[in-house]
């Protein structure tokens, strides 16, 4: 076997990750002052702004807030009402942070009608469109009983987190379309929802409003509304982007065609042409006769209503191409061309691109993705761009025992866990271990592995996460010994004869990993929680030559809660102390950031709830 | 044509076409085909349940006869009753990572994932491992190149293993060795001592003991020729200098530095004028090394054992065993090494000569389904052949398999050994030659050629020399055929071709009539005298005819520059010779892209013959192997094989 290196095989990648990427638009985004209620409509009594929340993990509506201001909260205790922006929008995205209190409900209603549920499904493992996430049904009382409700959409995965822990969540919506005697012609869309970094719908066509919408009749334009009478709810970071300017339109569209390889930046001003013509759109493909190997110049009208900055994308498989708007060369993209960030006034401007294709190999294509003020990402051109990328089935594995998987494992800081083993529950947990360190380096909820990356073809050794994963940052040894509790905690194992040992299964092939560290034997058993609430870990030390200490956590913030539970890392996870032994846990600066560590005599046993 | 492409057309010319005169003669002189491989080793399958991946990376029989298989998806299976109609497959454990090696010692299952040496045990009576216990686990940087082989079980009841190189990042084409003993063997024992062994290996995907020996293969690529096969002592430096990186450190067996070796052949890190790296190709014409000529300034510098010719006896080495005595025949005692890319297995013969080993190789079976990675005895003598070519590619139709190589006691006409002797070599054989052509030195012609030893990737076969055959003495028996050579090379690689050789009893041809001997020494000792060996010669000077109809094909090619493209026919004595369809087919993927498909790039016919000289392997990311330089494929043929590849082009 000869396994080899490859360079990339750009243009493809390219081109799907232009065309599919999930597009938040920076340049028009209103990130919602929290100050006050002013951004809102007659805003009820339920609804304050606070600077803090906290929420009870076992006490139902149980929320509480703090004077000061950057966060929504909803405390309906009965008399809730639901908020509006004072704003109606169109096609819109939504970006922000929530907070459920236990048994809470909640919603999201785009335009007044669309809901997207928000509840406390912190468990659930099989949720439906009544769910967190879940797109809420339809309702029609004229239909019998039972069948009432009806065309709600369950998230793909319950990917929810635990009450009291902040969630985030982005939606794509396009509003629906009428014509000139507004008569609907397109439905309205969930172009794309994305709850704590997991795709849980695309593309979701609904027929009708949701049922409790402001109304059933359906308007181009509709305000925010945030469900507040049925349970306490926070929100924080709203980010809106709205995308309601006409789109720039390419008209008196014509073409040169020239045969040959060029480069494109070529004078072709003494060559012959090929051919000529008018086109009603961007195209190379529907052009008659085209050789394998050409430049084309197409020419024409860039209409553009909004004077802002666009972005734009040419993308041209096996070739190059240039842009030139206004005569200026704005976008110049090849094998690996990025798009173009460039400001655009209003008005009718001169269009140019040059494209030249000289693989001959690769398909007739020419496309321009375009994005800009108001303006959703949109692409002109033929649909056959990138498709030849996308053959490639996934290879997904699923736990539906416990099930292990070693691979190596990339974590978002840069590092490639090298000895990473994977551990899958049926309750829908998993979580990765280092045994290099005898560290926990991500949990997460939802699908378990995607090994694509290992699977297919040759690979590179690695496999993904497929659920929300909450991360532990860079991997150190979880047990050291420390002179003091403040000696500063060692980040590499030199000098901790760290040595691993495997792990061993229990009959129902939950395993305990096993390793030696100054020469103690630890292990280390970790289970998930019914339900799928989080996982339990118990330390065992076996003849401890000193004063060992375990670290539960390095995190940007950790606050003590009650009942030996830590809030960790701006809210976005637990840690519950279930036994140490009588010992105290510390919670100490390491630098800007903060770490809990706990003295270990023999055994330590703490849970991981998210 | 400059002197170089003269001569290296002529050692091919001389290799292959001499085959295919001697196969097209014997087709015409005689009603009945020679005898083939299939004749007597048939290639069975082993039934498995669907949903059971068996992409092999590892084999071991338990004492008990039950096959234990290794998967490439981290899985660890045994097959129960695995040479009967329905063998019952047990998944003893699973979630590890690629593993490419499987024992069993003492109870348990021992195996290499990428990143350590593992002991998978059951204790609970269930048939399934429940301790996965690390022995020892190794520094790796998870480059994908990083595969781990092993392990392999030492008379000391210790562990062999070894590692592949990673590649660089700008210079993709060379391997390094990005932490401590990747680009090693390390020998650790059970209770998780690691010593690092020797180093030097690429892509040591085939450990083997042998006689309480260990050797291992390797493929060509960058710094290796050729693929073959080494015998591994410790302390050895095999050539590929990434491993050398370590040999400072307190446990390494060897001093040998980088800067030592690259002081002796330089690793060609240039960079062009934008401060880019250059990778390095063949250079045709230019002063170079081989292997041995380092070995004079570098005793720490271990030859290759066998040799296996590129693409003439695979492209991608793998496993080798030992044939246990009272199996396969009169190959017992001998071994077998697999080859993943050419889906086939070959034979090798060795021998100690001065204290080290060297001898003789052949084809020996090919047509498996899938490429060759491992191979294990079944306890009825049979050999258990496991597979995979995902993302490395290979001959045959399925991407992965298990096949069993079942021999029917008949035996085939083919040389048993080939040995060295101080003025030639002594042929043994499986059956009585006939007398006739065994004592006609016409039946036998020798050439020799090296490779270079240089930072490209793969070589091409240098400094090639005809060896003229001077007398044969043929044993009464019929079954040893001594030959007298001239122009022996120490450390050259020998050709020894037998096309006009038959058997006594049905007349037929040898299965496999070349046999590649590497040889490292020559031993001392008696030479046979001129009055004792016939000198007999059918073929007068003519001789050279069997060249002859090289030169025919040369010039009806020089002639064909001409623009009509060739017909497949013409083209495909071509492609046979120059070793092309070792990896393309016309209109299929194999190892390398179909011609059809290279057709579709529209290439003229000067830059055809431009990658075939300096192939650019960039151009084809989906294909897991690249393609060596091919300066020797004489100009005239290189064209009409372009023409012939530009004509399947569909407009």
């Amino acid at each position: 076997m000869i396994p080899r290196l490859r360079l990339p095989a750009a243009p493809v990648i390219f081109f799907i990750s232009i065309f599919l990427a999930f597009c938040f638009d920076s340049k028009e985004q209103t990130n919602i002052s929290l100050n006050d209620l002013s951004f809102f409509r007659n805003p009820g009594k339920s609804w304050s702004i606070v600077s803090d929340v906290t929420a009870d993990l076992n006490k139902p509506e149980a929320m509480s807030g703090l004077p000061g201001a950057g966060i929504l909260l909803n405390l309906p205790n009965k008399n809730g009402t639901d908020l509006y922006t004072n704003t109606e929008y169109g096609d819109l995205d939504v970006e922000l942070d929530y907070m459920m209190a236990k048994s809470s409900n909640s919603g999201i209603y785009l335009q007044g009608r669309y809901e997207l549920q928000l509840l406390d499904s912190w468990g659930i493992k099989n949720p439906t469109s009544g769910d967190n996430g879940g797109i809420y049904e339809r309702w029609d009382e004229s239909r019998p009983e039972g069948k009432k409700g009806y065309e709600g959409y369950a998230p793909r995965q319950n990917v929810s987190h635990a009450p009291g822990l902040w969630q985030h969540l982005k939606i794509s919506f396009q509003a629906p379309r009428f014509d000139a005697n507004g008569k609907k012609i397109q439905n309205a869309k969930m172009l794309r929802v994305e709850l704590n970094g997991v795709s849980i719908h695309e593309g979701v066509e609904m027929q009708a409003p949701t049922r409790g919408a402001v109304s059933n009749e359906e308007t181009a334009k509709g305000p925010i509304r945030l469900q507040g009478d049925h349970g306490s709810v926070a929100f924080k970071n709203i980010k809106l982007t709205s995308f309601d300017k006409p789109r720039p339109e390419l008209t008196d569209l014509t073409y040169i065609v020239y045969k040959g390889r060029f480069d494109a930046a070529a004078d072709i001003s003494k060559i012959p042409p090929e051919a000529k013509g008018t086109l009603a759109s961007l195209s190379a493909g529907s052009i008659n006769n085209l050789p394998s190997e050409y430049f084309i110049k197409y020419t024409g009208t860039l209409k553009v209503s909004e004077a802002g900055d666009y972005t734009l994308n040419v993308g041209v498989p096996g070739g190059a191409g240039i842009l030139k708007i206004n005569r200026q060369p704005v976008s110049t993209s090849g094998r690996r061309g990025q798009g173009t960030f460039t400001s655009l006034p209003a008005g009718n401007l001169p269009f140019e691109l040059l494209y030249t294709k000289n693989e001959d190999w690769t398909d007739r294509s020419v496309s321009l993705a375009i994005s800009g003020p108001g303006v959703r990402q949109f692409i002109l051109g033929d649909l056959n761009a990138g498709i030849d990328g996308q053959g490639t089935d996934p290879i997904y594995v699923t736990a539906p025992v416990n099930t292990i998987l070693r691979s190596f494992m990339d974590i978002p800081i840069g590092i490639r866990v090298v000895h990473a083993v994977s551990v899958g529950s049926p309750e829908q947990v998993h979580y990765t271990y280092d045994m290099d360190h005898g560290a926990l380096i991500q949990i997460w909820r939802g699908g378990f592995l995607d090994a694509t990356p290992m699977w297919h073809d040759r690979g590179d050794g690695s496999s993904r996460p497929l659920g929300t994963v909450q991360r532990f940052g860079n991997p150190m040894l979880t047990i050291e010994k420390l002179a003091s509790p403040e000696t500063a905690w060692v980040t590499d194992t030199i000098g901790s004869a760290y040595i691993p040992k495997g792990y061993k299964l229990n009959k129902s092939d939950v395993p305990t990993f096993l390793y030696q560290v100054y020469g103690s034997l630890i292990e280390d058993a970790i289970t998930v929680i019914e339900n799928g609430q989080g996982i339990r870990r118990q330390l065992t030390v076996q003849n401890p030559s000193g004063t060992y200490y375990a670290r539960l956590a390095g995190a940007s913030s950790i606050e003590e809660a009650s009942g030996g539970m830590y809030l960790v890392d701006g809210k976005s996870y637990y840690i519950r102390i279930d036994d140490a032994g009588g010992a105290k846990p510390l919670i100490r600066d390491n630098g800007s950031r903060k770490e809990l560590i706990v003295p270990v005599q023999n055994k330590l046993t703490y849970s991981i709830l998210f | 044509m400059n002197l170089f492409l003269t001569n290296a057309f002529r050692i091919l010319a001389t290799t292959i076409l001499t085959i295919i005169c001697a196969v097209a003669i014997s087709k015409t002189a005689r009603a009945q085909e020679s005898a083939k491989e299939e004749d007597y080793f048939k290639i069975a399958r082993v039934s498995a349940p669907e949903g059971v991946v068996l992409e092999v990376g590892g084999l071991t029989v338990l004492p008990n006869g039950d096959l234990a298989i290794s998967t490439r998806r981290g899985d660890v299976y045994v097959a129960e009753n695995p040479t009967a109609a329905r063998p019952f497959f047990r998944k003893f454990a699973s979630g590890l990572h690629e593993i490419l090696g499987l024992a069993y010692k003492d109870g348990a299952f021992y195996c290499a994932q990428r990143g350590e040496l593992t002991k998978l045990i059951h204790t609970d009576m269930d048939g399934k491992a429940d301790v996965y216990e690390t022995i020892f686990s190794w520094p790796i940087s998870g480059h994908y190149h990083e595969y781990s082989f092993g392990p392999k079980i030492a008379p000391d009841g210790s562990f062999f293993v070894s590692g592949n190189v990673a590649f660089g990042d700008e210079e993709w084409w060379r391997g390094e060795s990005r932490v401590p003993w990747r680009g090693w063997i390390m020998n650790i024992t059970e209770s998780g001592q690691m010593q690092p062994w020797a180093t030097g290996v690429r892509s040591p995907c085939g450990l083997g003991i042998i006689d309480g020996e260990l050797f291992y293969t390797d493929n060509q690529g960058d710094w290796v020729g050729t693929g073959g096969i080494w015998h591994v002592k410790k302390g050895a430096f095999f050539g590929h200098p990434a491993g050398l990186r370590w040999t400072g450190l307190p446990n390494s067996p060897l001093t040998l530095t980088t800067e030592q070796l690259y002081a002796k052949v330089g690793p060609r890190q240039d960079k062009n004028a934008r401060g880019r790296y250059i990778k390095p190709e063949n250079i045709v014409n230019e002063k170079f090394v081989t292997l041995s000529d380092v070995k004079n300034n570098i005793p720490a510098l271990n030859l290759p054992a066998v040799r296996l010719p590129y693409a003439i006896l695979g492209i991608s080495t793998s496993e080798i065993v030992p044939i246990p005595l009272g199996n396969f025949g009169p190959f017992a005692g001998q071994s077998l090494v697999g080859d993943q890319g050419q889906s086939k297995i070959m034979r090798v013969f060795m021998e100690k000569v001065n204290g080290e080993y060297q001898g003789a190789a052949w084809d020996f079976r090919a047509g498996f389904q899938s490429g060759v990675l491992r191979m294990a005895w079944a306890k009825d003598g049979s050999l258990f052949v496991g597979e995979t070519d995902r993302g490395w590619g290979s001959d045959g139709d399925a991407s992965l398999g298990l096949q069993r190589l079942v021999w029917n006691n008949k035996t085939p006409f083919e040389m048993r050994a080939v040995r060295a002797m101080p003025d030639g070599f002594e042929i043994e054989f499986t059956k009585p030659v006939e007398k006739k052509s065994g004592e006609d030195i016409s039946s036998y012609s020798v050439a020799s050629f090296t490779y270079k030893y240089h930072p490209v990737y793969g070589s091409p076969p240098v400094n090639n020399a005809t060896c003229n055959v001077k007398g044969v003495k043929l044993s009464a028996d019929g079954m040893r055929a001594r030959i007298i050579v001239d122009n022996l090379r120490k450390d050259y690689i020998h050709t020894i071709m037998l096309e006009g050789i038959r058997d006594r009893e049905n007349s037929y041809s040898l299965v496999h009539p070349i046999a590649y001997y590497t040889l490292n020494n020559i031993p001392e000792g008696p030479k046979l005298a001129m009055s004792e060996v016939s000198t007999k010669k059918s073929v007068k000077p003519a001789a050279k005819t069997s060249v002859g109809p090289s030169t025919v094909i040369m010039t009806s090619a020089t002639k064909a520059a001409v623009k009509a493209a060739p017909t497949y026919n013409e083209v495909q004595p071509m492609l046979l010779k120059n070793t092309c369809l070792a990896c393309h087919n016309a209109t299929k993927k194999q190892v390398g892209p179909s011609y059809t498909e290279i057709s579709k790039r529209r290439y003229s016919v000067a830059k055809i013959i431009s990658l075939i000289k300096n192939p650019q392997p960039q151009n084809w990311p989906d294909y897991a192997t690249e393609m060596p330089p091919m300066p020797q494929v004489p100009k005239a043929e290189a064209e009409k094989i372009a023409l012939w590849i530009r004509s399947l082009a569909k407009e």
